[in-house]
């Protein structure tokens, strides 16, 4: 299974958000540093 | 989830985006964040595109995925990477806002 490597380039991708509006990762390059978190549900 | 909410501004201040991406659709998670107040981005990934392009680790058992984090600095590049074993395998905030103030004063 692939997985995103330490010290490396994060994998860009694009996906609407919950009201639809499109988010890219790239976009906040330059700008702010991105916390990413995957969650397994809302409990 | 709480933590983080709890600790929203801590991230802001520092100049983190707080992006969550998880398995359910777009109207749970608008009706989660309206419930809960929250303010960071989410993301609905029904078809697991970013899960899996991450490699976030899928345990069709144990019904479901294990937590993960993954930092990313401002120049895209992963400074840390957690992949979670366990639901409660989640490494604090504290530990994770440490790791930005080290890379924000390292610019």
């Amino acid at each position: 299974m692939p997985r995103v490597s330490l010290n490396q380039p994060a994998p860009n991708f694009t996906l609407p958000d919950f009201s639809g509006k499109d988010f890219s990762l790239a976009d906040l390059k330059g700008q702010k540093l991105v916390l990413l978190v995957f969650n397994r549900t809302f409990a | 989830m709480a933590q983080l909410r709890h600790d929203h501004t801590e991230f802001v201040s520092r100049d983190v985006a707080v992006v969550v991406v998880g398995p359910e659709d777009a109207q749970s998670f608008s009706d989660y964040w309206q419930k809960e107040n929250l303010t960071f981005i989410g993301l609905p990934d029904p078809k697991a595109s970013v899960l899996k392009l991450y490699g976030q680790e899928v345990n069709l058992f144990k019904l479901g995925r294990m937590p993960a984090q993954v930092l990313i600095d401002k120049e895209g590049i992963a400074r840390f990477v957690h992949y979670g074993h366990s639901m409660s395998d989640i490494p604090s905030n504290e530990e994770i806002l440490a790791l930005v103030d080290e890379i924000n004063q390292a610019k």
